[in-house]
């Protein structure tokens, strides 16, 4: 930024809002276009609804009728709970496997034929073993998400870091100081990022659970607006889909830099600053 | 076999801080990594471990460290058979192994604090070696903020840090440019001889080895074994001067003249 610039708004900002106003001038064009064709009839307007009319759904789910809070609710439930669960089994078996040289041999050959296996098409006998509901779908989102955890951690294991364990062992730690102050922190960026991966996928699972084998959630919601062609609701039930799904992503994202802060220059400066203080009051 | 046998060697164990008799490891039952090692080294003398890859050097100061055991022969630190690590004998690796989500402090403080809680003591310790590797401006900065030299040397205040007085260095400053070493190896010279340390440093530069030494291991391969110990008389503090004089280049043909031997 140069010393010349108007207060509040030099070179840089320039920039940046010319390039806001050029996508948002796109993105005005073509729902411009859009609501034309189908208010032309151009468009089949019972299939593709105007986004005038998807805004007004989006008004009407959520506040008129207010019938979309339920359904995302136990979407929401329903990945976060299989996230976490899914998540923890992974790493816990991971951190099993990891440790002992026995149980990875006997876990290897299942652990193949499970990866091989399509996760989703185990949904149709989770059905039937566990039935419609709310039990059926959080097996399914666990399954879905407890791979990617699994063979990261696994792989942050096995591929730790040997002179690291070595200088550990030559300043005589013990194995769990080894394991927690070595291993863990130098898995962790593999860990979290086969977490990331859960969580990309643990969406998604639970939608697809909702679409086979449920009576409730937005997947079902989704289904049913679908089904009898209120398209501009099942737009809007979309959408909220993928604003959920920013969320997620958003979360997992500052989860990451915050976890694995030496990865991340801003917040390796904060933790710097932060540990500065510290050892300075010590 | 590991004898436990300390005056069986027939060496006076009171003026040596480590004592080899014959100490020889095999890997897998097959590979001979080191064969009947036998030396003496003093306290405070500065020994360069020198030979070609594969020769047993790293195998040496392992078993020092108490990370492998020999096979067989007799191996004493401090009057003690090795065994395990131990707190007055340190090692420093090629690569800086430092930890990437510890600052620099951190890092050197890790020694401690595998042992006990750190106090602001400690804190202070590390702060000065941190000073007196050169990284004063540093203390706060992560591994990856430092360059490949300032990362060996956080490493050496994190050796200096465990207080051991016996310096095992295995290629410290080995995976690092000419200038930055030939920096590095003066450093050395310079804290090993005001904290009065016993040091066994191993490289594959002949130079290297003898400027640095009060004795200089020769050690050759197929099987790995101590071929020769070379006595370096030098006066110290020495000078990278030193290199060109004809006495040291002298010395230097001597050591390469075991390697020849050795080759026949
Ligand atoms: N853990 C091990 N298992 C089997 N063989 C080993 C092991 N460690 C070392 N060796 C073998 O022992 C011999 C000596 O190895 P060592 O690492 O001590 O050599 P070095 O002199 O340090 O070599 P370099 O200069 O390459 O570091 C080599 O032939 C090596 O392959
Ligand atoms: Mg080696």
């Amino acid at each position: 930024m140069s010393d010349e610039s108007i207060p509040g708004l030099s070179a840089e900002d320039g920039l940046t809002w010319r390039r806001v106003f050029n996508h948002l001038a796109i993105l005005v064009a073509f729902l411009t276009v859009w609501e034309m064709l189908t208010v032309t009839g151009i468009a089949d307007e019972l299939l593709y609804p105007r986004p005038t009319l998807i805004i007004y759904s989006f008004y009407s789910l959520f506040i008129d009728q207010g019938i979309v809070w339920r359904h995302l609710w136990i979407t929401m439930a329903t990945v976060l709970s299989g996230f976490v669960v899914g998540t923890i089994l992974g790493i816990s078996l991971a951190v099993v496997a990891g440790l002992s040289e026995t149980a990875r041999r006997y876990m290897k050959p299942y652990i193949i034929v499970l990866e091989a296996t399509p996760r989703i098409a185990i949904g149709p006998l989770m059905l039937a073993w566990l039935g419609f509901g709310f039990e059926a779908k959080l097996a399914i989102v666990t399954l879905v998400c407890f791979f990617a955890p699994f063979i990261n951690t696994l792989t942050g294991f096995l591929s730790a870091d040997e002179d690291q364990i070595e200088l550990m062992r030559s300043l005589g730690a013990s194995k769990w100081q080894i394991l927690t102050k070595a291993m863990v922190p130098d898995a962790m960026p593999l860990i979290m990022a086969g977490i990331r991966l859960a969580m990309a996928s643990a969406l998604g699972g639970a939608l697809v659970a909702e679409f086979i084998s449920s009576n409730e959630g937005m997947g079902v919601l989704l289904n049913n607006l679908a089904a009898v062609l209120q398209m501009s609701a099942a737009f809007a039930a979309l959408l909220t889909l993928t604003v959920l799904g920013f969320f997620l992503y958003r979360i997992m994202e500052s989860l990451e830099s915050w976890i694995i802060f030496w990865h991340h220059d801003d917040s390796m400066r904060r933790v710097a600053r932060k540990r500065q203080t510290y050892w300075s009051k010590l | 076999m590991y004898h436990e046998t300390r005056a069986a060697d027939g060496a006076d164990p009171g003026g040596a801080v480590i004592l080899g008799h014959g100490v020889s490891k095999l890997f897998g039952g097959t590979v001979v990594a080191l064969e009947g090692a036998t030396f003496t080294v003093k306290p405070r003398q500065f020994i360069s471990l020198v030979g070609p890859s594969g020769c047993g050097k790293s195998t040496l100061l392992r078993m020092i460290a108490g990370l492998i055991e020999p096979s067989s022969g007799s191996l004493h630190v401090h009057g003690d058979p090795v065994g395990k690590p131990r707190r007055d004998v340190g090692m420093m690796f090629q690569r800086p192994t430092l930890m990437a989500w510890r600052t620099v402090l951190e890092n050197v403080l890790l020694p401690t604090e595998l042992v006990r809680k750190v106090t602001a003591a400690d804190r202070d310790h590390a702060l000065e070696l941190i000073e007196l590797v050169g990284l004063k401006d540093f203390a706060y900065a992560f591994p990856s903020q430092l360059s490949g030299g300032m990362q060996q040397r956080a490493s050496l205040a994190r050796l200096l840090q465990t207080g051991a007085d016996v310096l095992l260095l295995d290629e410290p400053f080995g995976a690092l440019d000419e200038f930055t070493r030939e920096r590095l190896n003066l450093e050395l010279l310079r804290i090993v001889a005001q904290f009065g340390r016993t040091t066994l440093f191993v490289t594959h530069n002949i130079q290297e080895a003898i400027f640095l030494a009060d004795e200089v291991f020769v050690m050759t391969p197929r099987p790995g074994r101590i071929a020769g110990i070379v006595e370096v008389p030098f006066e110290r503090p020495r000078d990278i001067s030193l290199m060109q004089t004809v006495p040291f280049n002298e010395m230097v043909a001597e050591v390469r003249g075991i390697f020849d031997r050795d080759n026949k």
